[in-house]
Formats: C-alpha cells, structure tokens, sequence
C-alpha cells in the first residue's frame, strides 16, 4: 500500500530542494529574479508528455506516453476507486483486494504474477489510496504484451481464493502494526483524522482500515467491491516508455477488449460533515520524544468546489502551501525555523483529490519552546498572510520554483504514468496534466489570496492537534 | 522464441551500457550519454564519510554535507536555496559509513548555475553560526524520534552489537550531534574533499567534452592529495543475539552475518543465492515461508550490501512480538537448507533471469543511472565487469552456487538484533 499524493507528488517532481529547512536573518526573503529559460518557455508551451488517448468499445481508456530513452516500458492499470469507496463498517476493503488480486486469475495461478514478472526480468507492485487502486510493472519492453495478458485476465476474473483469506489477513494486519499500530506518529495521524472527519466517514478512516473492521473482513466484501468497481469504464490504462502506439493499439484490442463492459458505478461519497467532529485533539504519548503539531483545514480540490461553491482553486492553493510554508523562503520557515522556536515547520495541500481536499500546517518545536508559543506564532503568521495578503514577489517566485523543473518529469518512467493514471482516474482531463506548468504560470496574486482567505479565513471545517510526550 | 500464457515472447534484444571512461587532469568520470531528454545528472563521492567523525562526535559528517547547501560563498542559506529552487537544481551532499557523497541533477540549460553553485558549495562552504543550529537541531530531533520505533531502536542496536570496535558501529546521537563543533566540521570537510579518491560519474545529455570542462569547473580548485584511507573493517561480531525492550504490539528485527569481499570468485553465484533465499520481492524462500504460507509479516528481506571492501548479508522483517520466536526459526531454517542443499536448478534459472533480465532497469533516468555507476566504482567495478555480467551470470550452475552456498552460508552465525516485547526466543 502506497499513500502517494499525486498533486503533491507532481509539485515536488518540480521543486528542486524538497527538505524544507533553512533560512537566514540577513537574506532578503524573496529573491525576484525572471528568469525565463528556453526550456521553461518550451514547458509552457507543448503538453509536458505528448501523451495519446483513446478509448476501447467497453469503456477502458488507454495512455500512452512514449519515451525512447531505454528499451523499457511501464505499464499501470488505475482503477477509479479507493479506500474512499470501502462499504461502511468494512474499512480496508479496497486495499485487501489490492492483496488479494495477487492471488490467481483464470490463466494465472495464485503467486504466479509476481513470479513471472521476475523471471522476465520485470518489477511489480501495486497501491491504494484515498482515491485509486492500481497495479503496475516495468519491464523491458517487448514483455509488455505479457504484461497486458496477465493483467487483463485479473482484472476480468480474479479468482480471490477463499483458504487464502486468513494468510492474507495476517499479513495485512502485519502492515498495519508496522505503519500505524507500532509507530506513535502512526497512531497519532489516524486518531487526527478520525477526530475532524468522524471515525466512519471516508475522509476520516484509515487507507488499510480500522483492526476490528480488517479482522471482519470476507471474500464477499471482496467480491463484491470487485464487482462495482473494476469495471472497464471506470478504468485508465496508462502505458509509458519505449512502445508503439499501432503495436499498443492492437495488444489493448487483444488483452483488453474482451474484458466484457460494464455500467459505470461512479463514486457514493458523503459530503463533508459542516463542522469537525472535534476542532481539537491532544495526544500524549510516552514513546514519543519529539512533539508535533499538525492542523487540517477542509479546502477546494481540483474536483470539489467547496462550501460556498467557490470556483476551483487548487492552482492558487498550491502557490498558498508553498509562499506559506514550503521550506526556505517561506512564511512559515521564517517565522518558526529561522527563529530558533521550531526544527522544522511548513504548510501543505493535495487539491488533487476527489471530492473535499485539505490544507495541513505543521512543526515540530525545538525541546523547551511550549505548545502555546508555538501555536501563537503559527496563528499570528496565518493571520498575517490574511490581513496583508501576499505580495507580487512571493506570488512569482513561488510559481518559478513550482514550475522550473516541470520537464524533469521526463527523466524516468514513473511520473507520466503516476501523474497521468491519477488524474484521469478522479475524473480530471489529460490536459490537466499535460499544460499543468502553464496553467500554473497563470495564477495571479488576486486568486492566491482569494483562495487563502477561502481556507484559512474561512474556518468551516478545521481540526488542530497536538502530539505531547507524556 | 517461448510463449507464455498464450503470449510469443520474442529473445531479448541484448542490452549493454555504452560507458565512456574519462581521464582528465588525474579525475576520472564515467559517462552514460542520453541525449532524448534535456537533464543532466552527476555523481560524486570520496572514501571517508563517517569514518571521519572523531569519537563522541558522530554525526559531524553528517552535519557538514548537509551544511554545503546551507550557504555558500556570497549566498546565505535562503538566498542559496532560492538559487537552487529557481532554476530547480537539485543540489546535495551526504556522508554515510564510509564516504562522502554530492549529487547533481538539471535540465541542461541550468548546467552553468548548477555547476557555480555546487562549485560554491564546495569551496566556499559559509557554516553560518545560525545554519549550523538548525541543521544541528534537526539532526537531533531525527535521531531522537529514531528512539520511538522499534525499527529504529532495532537499527541502532544492530551497527553497534555488529562493529563495536569500528566507526561503522557508532550511529549519531543527540548527544553527539550536540558535541560536534563547527571548528571540527571545517577540518572534516578540508581532509574529505580533495582532488585524489574522487570518484566521478556522469549520465544524460552531455557529452566528453562538456563534461571535461565541467569536472573543470566542479573539481579543479580542490586541494591536492587524498582524504584518509578508512579504518579496516572487521569481521561482523559474533554477537548472537541482542534485544532492545519497546513497548509496542510488533517487534522489529534485523538478522545478519558476514559474506564475502566483492572480490570473491563467487560474488555472483552469492547474489544469486541470496535472492533465492531472501530476495525482497515475491520470488524468495523466506518470503513464500513467512508472508505468503504463514501470514507472519508485511514484507521480509535480506541482501548482500559490500562494505569497507568486506560485505555483510544483512536482512530485516517486523512481526507480532509473540511470533518471533516462530519467525526466527523459519529464518534459521531456510538458512541452513540452503547452506546444505542449495537451490534448485530452476530457482537458479529464475534468478538468473532477473538478475540479467532487469538491467535495462537500471537505466531509465539519469540520476538512477548516475548513482548506480558511482556505487560500481565505489567497489572498484570497471566497464568491462559491467559488460561481461550478463555472460557470467547465464554460465552459472546449480552446482556451483551450491558450492558457493556450503562455503559462505552460515546459518549457526547468523546474528540477530530484536527490538520490541519479543516472544519465544
């Protein structure tokens, strides 16, 4: 399992330095040089991939984003369906059939996939998340029908064998102990979000799903999900790497075609409740050494218009995250960091989303500096940031840096797959993907501070925590 | 030509990395030039690292790599950062057991920044007074919450049951970081970065002579001579079994013994008993035992890492504190039928076949590619064993990894670093 934010995942691809921590008095906080670089004109103009499309007749769409570089293809099946579609009571559904799809299909005995895909010298893998399940390999390229063969013949028919529930809840149950149970920062996130979302809404259960509801868990929930989820339409098949689009046209009519279509489910999500379920949750933990602070704010996604019905503003708001808080330079490093009260503070957002997105702000107080202080001064600098609002300056060198590396995307086969499968399968066009450098060089200081006071002045749906060592 | 599931699979086309070797004014770089997309990345490293820490300091090094990012020349920290940032330079250094590391990576028409930058930073290092608090600070924050799980308790126990009387023992503490002084980092990093014991590798879109100028450009001020030999490893103690207590429902635990120098006759036919019996993916003993069949874990893992010209065989796995007991005897079990039988001609084949099979892997971006040849050097690989590995591989036998299994396997020496509540031992 694999909690990648895919927004973010594409911001940082483009953001050079990604640990957020230094700043010094002296230094001007915002360095305001235009330097527009042959390249970067290029990335504003032509689509960042060059990806193709199409669609086959029983609704699976098909990517392909060629690149020569190696004799190397990765291929992705995205399911449009996470662990936000688990039934009520049955938390942890999706991501045990993520498992469980490893476990046999019609032509492939259970265990074989893996094995088959190492033998060809390949890797494999899979991951759910709040929004998508997918299943992918890389191999060298002319495996990829295999590939295609294997995948298709799952995604049709897994057989999820029955006497191999319980190995496999075991080992789930082990992955949870391991991220979360065994883990205090672990157990501290998921109290976080169960406190603001509520415990049983989507927004507020954990990805791999509450221990009791994992240990109720049956192959029928599993089948069932499989059911209304994995059907063609509500699939995207993204192929990246050294690859035909003529040969992956005819190995997609021949693997995938077959697969019989079926209505697409779409997605049943409740919306978010009007107020947190608790605004504050304090924790203290006597494994942890080192407190926290985090702070969630409900906000605006690329999908989902907000309270007011606000236009989407998730351009805006990643501009916000990062004038705000996205390491050196920013607000938040300034007023924290480079003072000396924290080790390291800063602000997030994933407006790639379904549905309601969130903002977060955090830090982690240096030994001696108190809570109150420390929250004190984050509010003062939130505040600020409303009453002022942010200058031309922060607005450019924010866009700069976000969109400067934009074509390092270029460099591997995982970002136009991960990028690509995660936006189509939340309902987001290519485009999206392709022009994001450009539409990202768009935002104006109006709209960055439109969007900041929608967030952070708003104040509709908000929780604040604190991990304490007990 | 087979078929599969149905499928033709056509023979593989053959797969090999076009090194160019360069010598220049007594650096030498390996290049891997790609030209279908516009960046660049170099690797770099030096012997020493933490070898380097002077006792009771661990961490200096530590501290120092991070602190070349953190101001340089005219650039206090923000400003630096904000040069990098703009023209999305990625730009670090690091120290780990026993070398000093920089990378580079940019699109080519930040090269020339990129270059003045690192070149800043590697001359003109600032170590402000308030650079060196916050980074100082968050390396102790970091190894202070390493103390809150038990993965990370595990880890520290392991290095120092492992190599007690080496510096690859000592891991940094808060204490220690706390003890290392600025004065101290500028000495460490005047002996580290010199121009002899560099090892450079370079991959993407650029070629000979455009590198040539830019080792120029990184490396030429460099002062003469060599950092430190490191200290000689020792064998890895026999130190059986240690157990660090942790309040928590899963126990986190770290096996080893000692393998061969990668010089061994039998590296490869070693790798490839390995990855039959403890290779991190789907296809290992240990991982069909212990996760698939029992349910045991999430996932479980050893590999064959060198180390101070030495290798160790080192593994991990994480399970509920009351099966450890039942883990660990599924471990010493699988090692000992190996070390006594072997494997079996066909897991050989399949190993075979992913260990040549994946290359092509290896070399999809250029920062991968960059790192990867640097490693190779690091363990004194040259283009020529690169390009004669698919060869060696495929004449391999059941036999003779069996062979290699019986001499270097020890199953009664296999160490093991617990910690949690666990049971059953």
């Amino acid at each position: 399992m694999d909690t990648f934010p895919r927004r973010a995942a594409l911001i940082s691809v483009a953001s050079a330095v990604a640990a957020p921590l230094a700043l010094s008095p002296a230094a001007p906080a915002v360095v305001a040089r235009a330097q527009a670089s042959t390249l970067t004109d290029r990335v504003r103009r032509r689509p960042l991939f060059g990806a193709v499309q199409w669609q086959l007749p029983n609704g699976l769409r098909v990517v392909l984003a060629e690149s020569r570089r190696a004799p190397v293809a990765a291929h992705y099946l995205y399911l449009g369906a996470g662990a936000g579609e688990d039934p009520a009571g049955r938390s942890g559904v999706a991501h045990f059939l993520e498992h469980f799809m490893f476990k046999g299909s019609p032509a492939v005995p259970s265990g074989a996939f893996s094995r088959v895909v190492a033998q060809e010298g390949g890797q494999d893998n899979a991951f759910t998340s709040r929004d998508v399940t997918a299943y992918f390999q890389t191999v060298e390229a002319s495996r990829l029908p295999l590939m295609m063969r294997m995948e298709a013949d799952r995604f049709a028919a897994p057989v999820l064998p029955a006497d191999e529930v319980e190995p496999e809840r075991g080992v789930i149950v082990e992955e949870r102990r391991q991220r979360t149970d065994a883990v205090p920062r672990g157990r501290f996130r998921e109290a976080f979000d169960a406190a603001m979302w509520g415990p049983q809404h989507w927004r507020g259960r954990p990805l791999i799903g509450w221990l009791d509801e994992i240990r109720a868990i049956t192959r029928d929930d599993m089948a069932a999900f499989h059911a209304r989820h994995y059907a063609p339409s509500n699939a995207i098949l993204v192929v990246a790497g050294d690859v035909r689009e003529a040969d992956l046209r005819r190995w997609a009519d021949e693997f995938y075609a077959p697969v019989p279509a079926r209505p697409a489910p779409g997605r049943d999500r409740a919306p978010p409740p009007s107020q947190a379920a608790e605004p504050r949750i304090v924790r203290r933990d006597p494994t942890v050494r080192e407190a926290s602070f985090v702070r969630a704010l409900a906000a605006p996604s690329a999908t989902w218009a907000g309270f007011g019905g606000t236009p989407v503003m998730a351009d805006p708001l990643d501009a916000v995250a990062h004038l705000l808080g996205g390491g050196p330079g920013s607000r938040l490093h300034a007023a924290l960091v480079e003072s000396g009260l924290c080790v390291s503070a800063g602000a997030d957002y994933d407006g790639e989303s379904y549905g309601v997105g969130t903002f977060g702000v955090f830090a982690t107080p240096r030994p001696g500096v108190t809570p109150e202080r420390v929250e004190e001064t984050i509010d003062a600098t939130l505040a600020r940031l409303l009453d002022e609002g942010a200058t031309e300056a922060e607005v450019a060198r924010s866009v700069r840096q976000m969109t400067a590396g934009a074509l390092l995307a270029l460099d591997g086969l995982g970002a136009a797959p991960r990028m690509i499968g995660g936006a189509l399968a939340i309902g987001l066009p290519l485009e999206d993907v392709e022009h994001w450098p450009e539409r990202m060089a768009a935002v104006t200081r109006d709209q960055v501070n439109e969007a900041a006071r929608a967030v952070l002045g708003g104040r509709h749906l908000e929780t604040t925590g604190w991990l304490l060592p007990a | 030509m087979t078929t599969l599931f149905g499928v033709t699979l056509p023979q593989r086309r053959g797969f090999s990395v076009p090194i160019q070797v360069i010598a220049h004014r007594g650096i030498t770089a390996w290049l891997v030039e790609e030209r279908s997309v516009p960046v660049v990345s170099l690797a770099w490293g030096w012997p020493g690292g933490a070898t380097l820490d002077a006792p009771g300091q661990e961490g200096t090094a530590n501290l120092a790599a991070a602190l070349l990012t953190e101001g340089a020349g005219p650039l206090r920290a923000v400003a630096f950062g904000d040069a990098l940032r703009d023209a999305a330079i990625n730009l670090g250094f690091s120290a780990n057991r026993e070398a000093f590391e920089g990378g580079l990576r940019a699109l080519t028409d930040a090269l020339p920044e990129a270059a003045r930058l690192a070149r800043l930073a590697m001359t003109e290092p600032r170590l402000d007074a308030d650079a060196v608090d916050r980074i100082r600070a968050r390396a102790v924050a970091g190894a202070r919450q390493q103390l809150e799980t038990p993965s990370g308790l595990a880890r520290r126990a392991f290095w120092a049951a492992a190599f007690p009387e080496h510096p690859a023992g000592r891991l940094p503490t808060p204490e220690s970081l706390a003890a290392a002084r600025p004065e101290a980092m500028r000495a460490l990093l005047s002996r580290q970065m010199r121009r002899d014991g560099l090892l450079v590798t370079a991959s993407g879109a650029i070629g000979r002579d455009e590198l040539v100028a830019l080792l120029d450009q990184l490396f030429g001020e460099l002062p003469a001579g060599a950092p430190p030999a490191p200290p000689a490893l020792p064998p890895l103690a026999d130190f059986g079994r240690t157990i660090a207590e942790k309040a928590a429902p899963q126990s986190a635990m770290l096996f080893a013994q000692d393998g061969p120098p990668p010089t061994d006759p039998d590296w490869e036919a070693f790798q490839v008993a390995i990855r039959i019996l403890s290779g991190g993916d789907f296809s290992s003993r240990l991982t069909r035992r212990v996760r698939e069949e029992r349910g045991l874990t999430y996932g479980i893992g050893a590999g064959l890492d060198p180390l101070f010209g030495r290798s160790i065989v080192v593994g991990s796995v994480a399970t509920e504190n009351a099966n450890v007991g039942e883990v660990w005897n599924l471990i010493r079990t699988a090692w000992t039928e190996m070390a006594e039988a072997g494997p079996t001609a066909e897991e050989v084949a399949n190993a075979v076949a992913f260990l040549s099979g994946s290359l092509p892997l290896q070399f999809t971006d250029s920062r991968r590619t960059a790192s990867l040849l640097l490693g190779l050097r690091q363990v004194g690989r040259t283009p020529e064993w690169l390009a004669g590995r698919p060869a060696r591989l495929a004449a391999l036998t059941r036999d003779g990894v069996a062979a290699a299994c019986r001499r270097l396997l020890r199953p009664d020496g296999l160490a093991l670093a617990v910690a949690g509540q666990p049971a059953g031992l």
